[in-house]
């Protein structure tokens, strides 16, 4: 079996973010970088089948960008995947989903992976998309939102969250991809023999030129903070009226009351 | 000439971030009211690989370089200075001699145990007569056939309410000085090692602080660490090294009490600003910071000197001094900065106030460490 791990590096998000020069995306400068919170769900999934299954799947673990994500490769190696790949690309936040997902299945392509494990989305862009797209693209079955994962001879069974509280099960046969939830586990820390250990293990740097060569079908336009909000609501009149107008707000703008 | 951390000691940082945020920092509290470091936290941070980070991993080691220890000790007593010299007196003082000068045999024999956390390593040099002083010591050994027998009494043991696997110096002849002091390995549980008390202390208090007495220890002669007579060179030496570790540990329960004082002085508003829109704040967190930095500068090159295998006798002595100062400073400042609510227990930066005092004194005083500075520096006069 041979799985594939798609990770993304994002800023940590207490960072303050500032517009870079061309006013598209953040500015990297000053920030620490880590891995993506949903993608550390998906390396620890993969992991877990692996032990699940003796050790003999084979996990790679994926990551499109500049040189820096590297690190959060690193991060995935020290929790167990076997090689790494960076599909090195400087520019990737100039990328739209869609070339993301086409230059990892330009790579995958040729690879025959039973299982694709991806987060549900980026903590930074959170399009969602990637990891459906990659899908559609190698025509293999998908499903999102996973909160539960059982593997067994050949076939997956996933919980899903929906909205609401409600879950469902949901069962496909591979190869198929699956889109992690928080709630799925609970990420393992890389223990410091391990984080050796990943020192050895392969990492396949991918010029993103070579495995891609198909045109955005989507721009950010622009990104920027939003106008600052005034002070909040204040409510006047008598009590009685007070607690009227705040219960209102409660019903419209919020769940508690429902 | 390059300031940048690695990659891996990125990750490393990464990993003991997390780590520390989830399971250190919210029992912190709770560690120094109980006096105790949860076993399950112990097994933790062995687990994680906290108490081997560079011995070899032939011996369950995770294989790193000194500075990753130093940035294991340093991130964990930025929440709980207790968690930290626990790591560090281990690690440095236990772990180091057995592994710098210590037979293959007995590095196979105690390192493993040790590095899983099967077993919790001290360092048996401090008598009630012989702090600073510690060629004086009276706890004796003598030879009995395949043995030593050793009798004496030692306090001030940190990690020692473990009764795990002790350094234990002693004397063949107290007249000889330091020239007759020899270093042993000695398990803490073994027949005549009796706990006489754990200390109640200002700080660290989940760090065990014990005073033993040694009745008729019999120790395999296998057990003897280098040579007869050696012992005093061999505590020297670790302590040297150990020092880089403390500073670790000072640096951290600075940063820790900083981090808290720069949040807090841009949350609490007064005269309807936030305190750090006052200058009076402003100066103190820029002097709070740079004394960090410094000793974070000198602490980290003191890790590459001893990695690098130059002399860093003098480094040592001037991280350990430097950061046990910046911690006690630090600490207090950002008692000021929180106000009266500093002064309650719920704020924690109490806490590191408490904690930060006893690294100016313990692994050599500071005022050893400035006897060690000026005797360097005047060496040729």
């Amino acid at each position: 079996m041979k799985i594939l791990v798609c990770i993304k590096q994002v800023p940590d998000m207490e960072s303050r973010f500032k517009p870079d020069s061309a006013g598209v995306w953040y500015s990297d400068t000053d920030l620490a970088f880590r891995m993506n919170e949903y993608d550390e769900y998906a390396v620890e999934q993969a992991v877990q089948l692996k032990e699940q299954l003796g050790g003999e799947p084979e996990v790679v673990v994926l990551s499109v960008g500049p040189d820096r994500v590297v690190e959060a490769l690193k991060k995935a190696l020290a929790m167990g995947c076997d090689r790494a790949v960076q599909v090195q690309d400087p520019a990737a936040h100039l990328k739209d989903p869609w070339q993301i997902a086409s230059a990892i299945a330009a790579y995958a392509k040729g690879e025959n992976f039973n299982l694709i494990f991806t987060g549900l989305q980026s903590q930074d862009r959170g399009s969602a998309q990637v990891g459906v797209t990659l899908a559609e693209i190698l025509g293999i079955a998908s499903v999102t939102t996973i909160v539960g994962f059982e593997y067994a001879d050949g076939s997956v069974t996933v919980r899903r969250e929906l909205e609401g509280g409600l879950k469902a099960r949901v069962q496909l046969k591979t190869p198929a991809l699956v889109t992690c939830q928080l709630g799925l586990n609970v990420p393992r820390y890389p223990t410091l023999p391990n984080i050796m250990k990943a020192k050895k293990k392969e990492i396949l740097t991918l010029p993103v030129g070579e495995l891609l060569h198909e045109e955005a079908r989507s721009v950010t336009a622009s990104f920027y903070a939003p106008p600052k909000k005034s002070g909040g609501i204040v409510l006047e009149g008598d009590v009685a009226v007070q607690v009227d107008q705040l219960l209102d707000i409660l019903r419209d703008k919020t769940t508690v009351l429902r | 000439m390059d300031f940048e951390l690695s990659q891996d000691h990125k990750l490393l940082l990464d990993t003991l971030r997390e780590f520390v945020e989830h399971e250190v920092k919210p029992i912190a509290r709770r560690i120094d009211e109980e006096h105790q470091i949860p076993d399950a936290l112990v097994a933790k941070m062995a687990d994680l690989g906290l108490l081997g980070s560079y011995l070899p991993d032939a011996f369950g080691g995770a294989g790193m370089d000194f500075l990753s220890y130093i940035l294991v000790v340093e991130e964990v007593s930025k929440a709980c200075a207790s968690s930290g010299v626990l790591i560090s007196a281990h690690t440095s003082l236990c772990c180091g001699p057995i592994l710098s000068f210590g037979t293959q045999e007995q590095q196979e024999r105690w390192l493993p145990d040790l590095v899983s956390g099967r077993s919790i390593g001290c360092f048996l040099l401090t008598e009630p007569d012989a702090g600073s002083d510690a060629g004086s010591i009276k706890t004796s050994y003598r030879r009995e056939g395949d043995e030593f027998v050793i009798t004496g009494s030692k306090i001030f043991i940190t990690n020692g309410g473990y009764r795990g696997t002790g350094i234990v110096f002693a004397t063949s002849d107290k007249t000889l000085k330091h020239k007759g002091i020899s270093a042993f390995i000695v398990d803490l549980a073994a027949p005549g090692v009796t706990v006489l008390r754990n200390e109640e202390k200002m700080g660290i208090r989940g760090s065990y602080t014990t005073a033993f007495a040694l009745d008729q220890v019999r120790v395999p002669a296998a057990n003897l660490l280098g040579r007869e007579g050696e012992g005093f060179r061999i505590a020297m030496d670790t302590l040297n090294g150990g020092r880089i570790g403390i500073a670790a540990q000072a640096l951290g329960i600075a940063e820790g009490a900083f981090e808290r004082a720069l949040g807090y002085s841009k949350e609490r508003k007064q005269f309807g600003v936030p305190i750090c829109d006052n200058q009076a704040i402003q100066f103190k967190l820029a002097d709070m910071h740079a004394r960090i930095e410094a000793a974070r500068l000198v602490t980290y090159r003191a890790a590459w000197l001893k990695e690098s295998g130059k002399n860093y006798t003098l480094d040592s002595a001037l991280c350990k001094m430097l950061a046990s100062e910046a911690a006690t400073y630090v600490t207090k400042e950002a008692i000021q900065i929180h106000g009266g609510y500093g002064f309650i227990c719920d704020y924690e930066v109490e806490r590191m106030y408490r904690d930060a005092k006893i690294t100016e004194i313990y692994e050599g005083t500071n005022e050893v460490q400035r006897v060690v500075i000026s005797k360097l520096l005047l060496a040729d006069h």
